[in-house]
């Protein structure tokens, strides 16, 4: 299989691990760069990586710990680290890439420590221009138990999109949408962390399906006045990075930004101690919403929550205050 | 297959430039025909008959008001449905051959010679061919002492030597053309070729020079696709045959006099394109470097007509002017004899030049990435197996990503005149008197909102000054006026702004200063725009 045709995956982690499952089991080559050589062995020997054992890499996917081997095989690749690593990785990784490499990153959230969107980061440690997001409502555990889940990758650049689209579709475990809104889906699919919380609390609080329908489609309001402020399309907030993220991640109990609202809710924890992705990016967000003067009435109520200005029963009655306006 | 050379026989390319002549315009008629042709068989927009339609109806609709003008055109239009492919294969090579003789320039050793040799004075004859050649002589003897060039000149020269340097500077006035020539020419740097606006060959003194040194021709009524692609493609082909060239990024003039922001990628595009033949012909160290520059001017000609159409037309301005101060030879002249005589009025800042994926080089010319690594810039043309791949759009946001650069570099290479400082003092303390700085409202306000202390007006230019310092991003002062105290500046400013436009722009009224014309004061402070205001920083 050339070069062409492979993936390279940064990051062994829950999304990294079932990605490389989904598109092992369809026969794609995927080459798993990991720095930790307990972990390349681990997928090396037992066919699935220690952090994420429910997802099994079947043959054509391998691991190393060279990122030399990375950028020389794959010239298509997913960063799929955690927002806190990313400017580190992206500095290690472009030594070995060039302005031939594509890379998408996988990360729900901004970048620590300035809040910038993760692929401008990318844009400053890597040498290719060629960056785009992958997001969308695929939990690792779909992905690696076989669910039908979607996806979204966006970029300026056309041939990310279709080169994404060639090389991640695997139906029926991951189909693969496209769209040029880079800033549309990054934004989105960190700000579904947020919402996500703020679902947690309202369904920890009790709340029936109205105010949950409210609190919904308000989210995806504001989510998207901000896009537009941003340079982003408000359509992209009600599609698969936006409301398709808030939805899978707030059914169930499996995303940590949803049982983070539901514990805040129940007293167990308080949100000053919050440190999901969702509960940092409600707090850069509000700040980009402030420096663009959008009004953000749900994100606004959540960050009082999380920075224990606000019970969350007062959050969500100031919040249900303030978002019945103009539709 | 062209040879892998490091670009050192860069000389100045220009000087074998009419030998080169018809073999780049062959170049252009080749490769226009054989894209057209290809793309044609995808057929709808593409076929042959819908692009010779596209020119002919485009002709028809310029010229239907000249008598017999679009007959040649009302007749190919006529003749297309009956006509066969060789034959449409045949009217397009003639249009391209057509335009591309239009377009094409002359490079005149002799005239360059001369031009040089005698020096600036002789734009001052060639401005002003109706009075003496001894009157324009004494007029600008020293006009180039009074064009000042600064910057990072030893990396463009380096890059000169080593590739093909394309100069990209703001455009604020017709002048700009002869002024970055004299910049250049200062500078010790080749000269370049450049496309000039078709409405600037109208005095047939101005249209000789320019057409000898380098100029070609760029039309700017003919908006079919046809035409753009001859250019662009003339353009392609100077690159890859290394001729320096100079595009204004901008496109047309700034009306606003802000440093321009939103470039026009165009011809811009043209250095991507370049570049990635370059790779193809296995030539990937001839590089091509992008050099941002700015003019900037203590006083602008045209002034007047540009500010009046920016504000009176936003958003839907004309963008071929052809009446306004340029057109007048007694104003070019007076122009001259007032603001030319002082010392460093326009001064030509070269910024670090970039490569045209917008990273940065390093002093040998090397691309760097954003983290500083060196990186080899054919990569970026180059698929997932090493082969040189075709793909506008990829190109075209590569483009957009240079356009980002050049934006971000223009302000630090801004160099602020004093009567940019003084009009934004001045504007700074009319906005606080009136309570607002919408340029609307402030031309509305009264009297007394638009006069300003003395005092005043020092204490707001002292704190402008000191944040100018504090931000080198935000541009720099003269750098010959740099020392003057804040009282000589302020002094200077008005000396500037009272001198040379119709009516003064602020006048000293004893202790007072009184702002005349709010519209040109807002003009020559926008070139501080991006500086924002105090405590909104």
């Amino acid at each position: 299989m050339s070069r062409a045709d492979a993936i390279g995956i940064v990051g062994a982690g829950q999304f990294g691990s079932a990605l490389a499952s989904v598109l092992g089991r369809a026969g794609r080559r995927v080459i798993i760069w990991s720095r930790d050589h307990a972990v390349v062995e681990a997928i090396t020997t037992k066919r699935r990586s220690p952090r994420m054992p429910a997802a099994v890499l079947p043959e054509p996917v391998s691991a190393t710990a060279d990122p030399r081997a990375l950028a020389r095989d794959a010239r298509f690749i997913v960063l799929a680290t955690t927002s806190s690593i990313v400017r580190e990785r992206a500095r290690e990784l472009g030594d070995v890439l060039d302005g031939s490499h594509i890379v998408v990153h996988a990360i729900g959230a901004l970048a620590h420590p300035m809040n910038e969107r993760v692929s401008e980061v990318m844009v400053q440690g890597l040498p290719t221009l060629k960056v785009g997001v992958l997001a969308g409502p695929a939990l690792p555990a779909d992905l690696a138990e076989g669910e039908f889940s979607s996806m979204v990758i966006a970029s300026a650049f056309d041939e990310v999109v279709a080169e994404g689209r060639r090389l991640l579709n695997a139906p029926p475990g991951l189909r693969v949408y496209g769209s040029k809104d880079l800033v549309g889906v990054e934004l989105a699919s960190a700000l579904s962390g947020a919402y996500t919380i703020a679902l947690g609390l309202a369904d920890g609080l009790g709340m029936g399906p109205g105010p949950r329908a409210v609190l919904v489609t308000r989210a995806v309001a504001e989510s998207s006045r901000l896009g537009i402020a941003a340079g982003a399309e408000a359509r992209t907030f009600a599609g698969l990075a936006g409301l398709g993220n808030m939805l899978v991640r707030a059914s169930g109990e499996r995303s940590a930004d949803y049982v983070l609202g539901r514990r805040i809710a129940d007293g167990i924890v308080t949100g000053d101690n919050a440190k999901t992705e969702g509960a940092r990016a409600t707090i850069a967000v509000l700040e980009l919403a402030k420096s663009l003067r959008v009004r953000m009435p749900v994100l606004q109520g959540l960050a009082a929550v999380l920075t224990g200005k606000l019970e969350p029963r007062d959050a969500a009655q100031l919040v249900g205050d303030q978002v019945a306006v103009e539709e | 297959m062209a040879s892998d050379r490091p670009v050192r026989e860069a000389e100045n390319r220009l000087e074998k430039f009419n030998a080169d002549r018809e073999r780049l315009l062959s170049e252009v008629e080749r490769r226009v025909v054989a894209r057209k042709v290809a793309d044609a068989q995808a057929g709808g927009d593409s076929s042959l008959e819908y692009v010779l339609n596209d020119v002919a109806y485009c002709e028809i609709r310029r010229l239907e008001h000249k008598n017999g003008a679009a007959d040649r055109w009302k007749d190919l239009s006529r003749r297309l449905l009956a006509m066969s492919e060789d034959e449409k294969r045949e009217e397009l090579r003639r249009l391209v051959r057509y335009y591309g003789q239009d377009v094409v320039g002359n490079f005149d050793p002799r005239v360059y010679k001369f031009s040089t040799s005698i020096g600036p004075s002789l734009l001052g004859f060639v401005f002003n061919p109706m009075t003496s050649l001894r009157e324009g002589m004494s007029t600008l003897r020293n006009l180039d002492s009074r064009i000042h060039a600064d910057g990072d000149l030893d990396v463009v020269h380096t890059c000169a030597e080593r590739g093909t340097i394309v100069v990209t500077p703001t455009h604020s006035s017709n002048m700009d053309s002869p002024a970055i020539g004299f910049g250049m020419m200062r500078a010790g740097l080749p000269p370049v070729t450049y496309g000039a606006g078709k409405n600037l060959f109208t005095n047939p003194f101005i249209s000789y020079f320019m057409r000898n040194l380098g100029a070609y021709r760029v039309d700017r009524r003919l908006k079919f696709e046809l035409y753009k692609d001859v250019l662009k493609e003339y353009s392609t082909v100077l690159l890859e045959h290394g001729y320096h060239s100079l595009f204004f990024p901008g496109g047309t003039r700034c009306r606003s006099n802000i440093i321009e922001k939103h470039l026009k990628l165009g011809l811009l595009g043209t250095t991507v394109t370049a570049y990635k033949n370059n790779v193809r012909e296995g030539s990937p160290n001839k590089r091509i470097y992008i050099v941002p520059a700015t003019i900037n001017y203590r006083l602008v000609l045209e002034a007047e007509t540009l500010i009046d159409d920016y504000l009176a037309e936003v958003g839907k301005r004309r963008y071929i002017i052809t009446d306004d101060e340029f057109s007048r030879i007694g104003r070019i002249l007076e122009f001259f004899r007032k603001i030319l005589v002082h010392e460093g009025s326009v001064v030509v800042r070269f910024g670090r030049p970039l490569d045209v994926f917008g990273n940065d080089i390093t002093d040998d010319g090397e691309s760097i990435d954003r983290a500083g690594r060196i990186v080899d810039p054919a990569s970026f043309v180059r698929g997932a197996d090493g082969e040189v791949s075709d793909d506008d759009q990829r190109d075209a946001e590569y483009t957009r990503a240079l356009g980002r650069r050049l934006s971000q570099v223009y302000p630090r290479l801004t160099v602020l005149h004093s009567t940019n400082l003084v009009s934004r003092a001045l504007f700074d303390a009319i906005s606080k008197n009136a309570g607002t700085r919408d340029i609307y409202r402030l031309m509305r306000a009264p009297l007394g909102h638009l006069e300003v202390p003395v005092a005043v007006a020092i204490e707001e230019l002292v704190r402008l000054r000191a944040r100018l310092r504090e931000h080198p991003e935000w541009g720099s002062e003269h750098p010959v006026y740099a020392n003057q105290t804040t009282d000589e500046k302020l002094e200077n400013g008005i000396k500037g702004l009272s001198s040379y436009h119709t009516n003064a722009i602020v006048e000293r009224s004893g202790a007072n200063l009184q702002v005349k014309d709010v519209k040109l004061l807002f003009y020559y402070q926008n070139r501080t725009a991006h500086i924002p205001p105090e405590g909104s920083s």
